[in-house]
C-alpha cells in the first residue's frame, strides 16, 4: 500500500517536473509565432524617444505611403528598363545559381546628373519568389523605397513596377532586391547608381568597383581577378567602392589615397592616407581618390585581399594589407552641419544583443533589439522636422552593418569619444562588437522605413526595426497573398 | 523509458562525434580553399565557400543536441534508473556549458580551446549515463550468513 502511494507520488512529481520544463518552452514558442500576414505598423512596441506621443489613428486619418511620390506630372530625365531573371551565372568559369537584371549581374549602371528625375521600369520575367528594388542610400520618397510588404507588394513573374525619384544628392549608390533579400542580393540581384554633379565629373578617370562574392568567389563588377583601367600619369582617379556583400571589406592602395566620400556624402578636407586601409561596411560605399604617379607607374587599389583595381599599365604586386584601418571619426576637417544635433528632441536606443529563445517558432540563439526578439522590436516614431539621436550599442558578439532607409545620419561619437573630423555621414554603419555609436539625423522624409542589419542573413533572422512617421500608414503587409518577404 | 534514456544518451554521444567531425572537415576544406588562392571572409562564408556549410551545420546542430539533452532529462523522470535524473542533469549541464563556450569563443578565440576540450567531457558524461541504463536495476541478492 505504502509502495503504491509512493509510486503515485513519484509519478506526480515526475509529471510536474516534466511540465515545469515543457510548459515555459511551449509558452515561449507560441508567443514567438507571427501571423501569416501582418503589417509592420502593428509590430513590436512604440518608442517615442522621449518626444511627443502621437495620436495613432492610422486607419482613418493617416496619409497612405502610396501618396508619398514625386510629382506624377513631372517628366523623367533618365529612363531605364530593367528585366529581372532567375538563371545561372558564369563566374570565373563556374556556373553559379543566381539572378540577372537585363541579362547581367550586376545589372546596368544607372547614371544621372544631380536634380534629374530617374524613372526605372522594372519587369519580373522569371524570379520565382518575386522581387522589389530598393535604392540603397538614396533618400527616395517613401512609396519608392522598394521594400516588399512595407512600401509595395512584391513584383511577381510577369508583374511590373515603376520607380520614380529625383537624384538630389551627388554620390555613389546601389540598388538591390528587398524581397527575400538575403537570397536575392547574394545571388546577384543588384546594380549600381551614380549621381554626378551638374558641373560634370570631378576626376579624369571615374571607376566603379562593386565588390560581390558569388559562390565564394570574389569579384569586382561581376568579374573575378583584377580590373584594369587605363590612366595617364598625373591624372586624378576616383574609385567608387561599393560593398554589396554581407560582411565588411578593407580597401587600400600601393600609393597614398584620399577618402573623397562615404555613403554618397563628400568628406570635407580629405588628407592622404598612407598606412591605413579603409573599411567599407556591408552595403556601404567609399569613393577613393588617387593621383597617378608622374613617373608612369601603375597604381594598385586592393578591394579586399582577393581582388584589385589596377590603374595604368603594368602588373604591380599586391601591397601588404595595413594592420589598422582609417578612423573616420577624426579624418578630414569639421564643417557646419545642415541641422543642429544639440537640438535633438527624440533619443532612441538601438541596443543589439543575442540570446536564446524562439523566433517564428524556431528555437535558437537569436539577435535581440533592446533585449527583445523579433517581432517584439521597437517601432521608432518620429514627426517630420524632428531632430533624432540614436544610440547604438552592440554586445551581441558579432559585427553588424546597420542600415537606415530613407535618411543619412551623421556620426556624433563612438564609445563616448566625440567626432573631430569632417562630418561623417552614413547610411550603413560598421558597428563592431562592444562598440557604441551616437548618430543623429533630421526626420525630413515621411514614410515607414526599415532600420536593419545589412548582413542580410541577420536581417532574415529578425534584426529589423522600423522608423515610422506620425500620420503615415501603409496598406501593404508582410506575408499574405502577395507573399511579401522583405528580408 | 529505460531504453529511450539509453538511446538518447548514446545519441548525444554520437552527436558530439558528428560535431567534432563537422569542424574537422570545415577547417581543412577552408584551409585547402585558401591554399588554392581563395579568399575567406564574411562574404565568402555567406556564399558557400568550401567548409562553410559544415560550420553552419555545427552551429545549428548544437540546438539538436540541446533538445536531445532536454528530452533525456524529461525521460529520466519516468525511467526509474538509479541516479538517472542526476546523470541526465549532468548531460544537460555539460551541453549548456559546451554551447556557452562555443558562443563565448566568438568574443575570445582562446575559449575555443576549452570548447574543443569540453566536447570530450560531454561525450564522456553521455556514455556514462548510457552505461547506467544498460540493464534493469539489479535486485540485491539477500545475503545469507552461513552458520558454522
Amino acid at each position: 500500500m505504502a509502495s503504491r502511494t509512493s509510486a503515485r507520488v513519484r509519478l506526480i512529481v515526475s509529471l510536474v517536473a516534466a511540465l515545469a520544463i515543457l510548459a515555459p518552452l511551449a509558452w515561449l514558442w507560441q508567443a514567438s509565432l507571427v501571423p501569416n500576414s501582418y503589417s509592420v505598423m502593428g509590430m513590436g512596441h512604440l518608442d517615442y524617444g522621449g518626444g511627443l506621443v502621437a495620436n495613432h489613428d492610422h486607419e482613418s486619418t493617416a496619409r497612405s505611403i502610396n501618396d508619398i511620390v514625386v510629382d506624377p506630372a513631372r517628366k523623367a530625365d533618365v529612363r531605364v528598363d530593367l528585366v529581372a531573371e532567375q538563371q545561372n551565372l558564369s563566374i570565373g568559369g563556374k556556373s553559379v545559381p543566381g539572378y540577372t537584371l537585363n541579362g547581367t549581374s550586376p545589372g546596368p549602371m544607372i547614371t544621372a546628373q544631380q536634380g534629374q528625375l530617374i524613372e526605372v521600369h522594372l519587369r519580373n520575367a522569371s524570379v520565382k519568389a518575386g522581387i522589389a528594388l530598393h535604392w540603397h542610400g538614396v533618400d527616395v520618397p517613401a512609396a519608392m523605397d522598394g521594400v516588399a510588404g512595407v512600401t509595395q507588394d512584391e513584383v511577381p513573374i510577369g508583374g511590373e513596377f515603376t520607380y520614380r525619384f529625383v537624384a538630389t544628392q551627388v554620390g555613389t549608390y546601389w540598388y538591390h532586391s528587398h524581397q527575400v533579400s538575403n537570397e536575392q542580393v547574394i545571388g546577384g540581384l543588384f546594380g549600381t547608381l551614380v549621381v554626378l554633379p551638374n558641373a560634370g565629373r570631378g576626376e579624369a578617370v571615374d571607376v566603379i568597383a562593386a565588390a560581390h562574392t558569388y559562390g565564394g568567389m570574389k569579384t569586382i563588377n561581376g568579374v573575378t581577378g583584377d580590373v584594369r583601367v587605363p590612366a595617364k600619369p598625373g591624372q586624378q582617379v576616383r574609385v567608387r567602392v561599393i560593398n554589396t556583400d554581407n560582411g565588411p571589406i578593407e580597401t587600400w592602395a600601393d600609393t597614398p589615397f584620399q577618402v573623397l566620400a562615404t555613403d554618397g556624402y563628400a568628406v570635407n578636407g580629405p588628407t592622404d592616407v598612407t598606412d591605413h586601409s579603409m573599411t567599407v561596411t556591408a552595403g556601404g560605399r567609399a569613393d577613393l581618390g588617387v593621383t597617378m604617379p608622374s613617373d608612369g607607374k601603375p597604381v594598385r587599389v586592393q578591394v579586399s585581399k582577393g581582388t584589385a583595381v589596377i590603374l595604368g599599365s603594368g602588373d604591380p604586386a599586391a601591397p601588404p594589407q595595413p594592420r589598422t584601418s582609417l578612423d573616420l571619426l577624426s579624418y578630414g576637417t569639421p564643417t557646419m552641419l545642415s541641422f543642429d544635433p544639440a537640438k535633438a528632441n527624440r533619443r532612441f536606443d538601438y541596443s543589439i544583443g543575442r540570446r536564446p529563445g524562439f523566433v517564428r517558432g524556431q528555437p535558437g540563439l537569436w539577435w535581440s533589439i533592446n533585449g527583445h526578439l523579433y517581432p517584439d522590436v521597437p517601432m521608432y516614431v518620429v514627426r517630420e522636422g524632428d531632430i533624432v539621436i540614436m544610440h547604438i550599442d552592440n554586445h551581441s558578439g558579432q559585427l553588424h552593418p546597420m542600415h537606415l532607409h530613407g535618411h543619412h545620419a551623421v556620426v556624433l561619437s563612438r564609445n563616448g569619444v566625440a567626432a573631430t573630423g569632417s562630418p561623417w555621414w552614413i547610411d550603413s554603419l560598421n558597428v563592431l562588437e562592444d562598440e557604441t555609436y551616437d548618430i543623429a539625423f533630421l526626420a525630413d522624409n515621411p514614410g515607414i522605413w526599415l532600420d536593419h542589419c545589412h548582413h542580410l542573413k541577420h536581417a532574415a533572422q529578425g534584426m529589423v526595426a522600423h522608423l515610422m512617421y506620425e500620420g503615415v500608414s501603409t496598406p501593404y503587409k508582410v506575408g499574405g497573398t502577395a507573399n511579401n518577404r522583405p528580408e | 523509458m529505460r531504453t529511450a534514456y539509453r538511446v538518447l544518451a548514446f545519441a548525444i554521444a554520437a552527436m558530439v562525434a558528428i560535431q567534432a567531425g563537422a569542424i574537422g572537415y570545415a577547417v581543412f576544406a577552408q584551409f585547402n580553399w585558401i591554399e588554392e588562392g581563395g579568399t575567406f571572409d564574411k562574404a565568402a562564408f555567406d556564399t558557400g565557400a568550401p567548409g562553410t556549410g559544415a560550420f553552419m551545420f555545427h552551429a545549428l546542430f548544437a540546438g539538436a543536441v540541446l533538445l536531445a539533452s532536454l528530452a533525456m532529462l524529461i525521460v529520466s523522470f519516468f525511467a526509474k534508473i538509479p541516479q538517472g535524473v542526476r546523470w541526465a542533469l549532468f548531460v544537460l549541464i555539460a551541453t549548456i556549458v559546451q554551447i556557452a563556450l562555443g558562443v563565448l569563443s566568438h568574443l575570445w578565440a582562446g575559449i575555443g580551446a576549452l570548447h574543443g576540450a569540453a566536447a570530450l567531457v560531454l561525450f564522456g558524461v553521455a556514455v556514462m549515463a548510457a552505461m547506467r541504463a544498460r540493464k534493469p536495476a539489479a535486485v540485491e541478492e539477500p545475503v545469507t550468513a552461513e552458520v558454522a
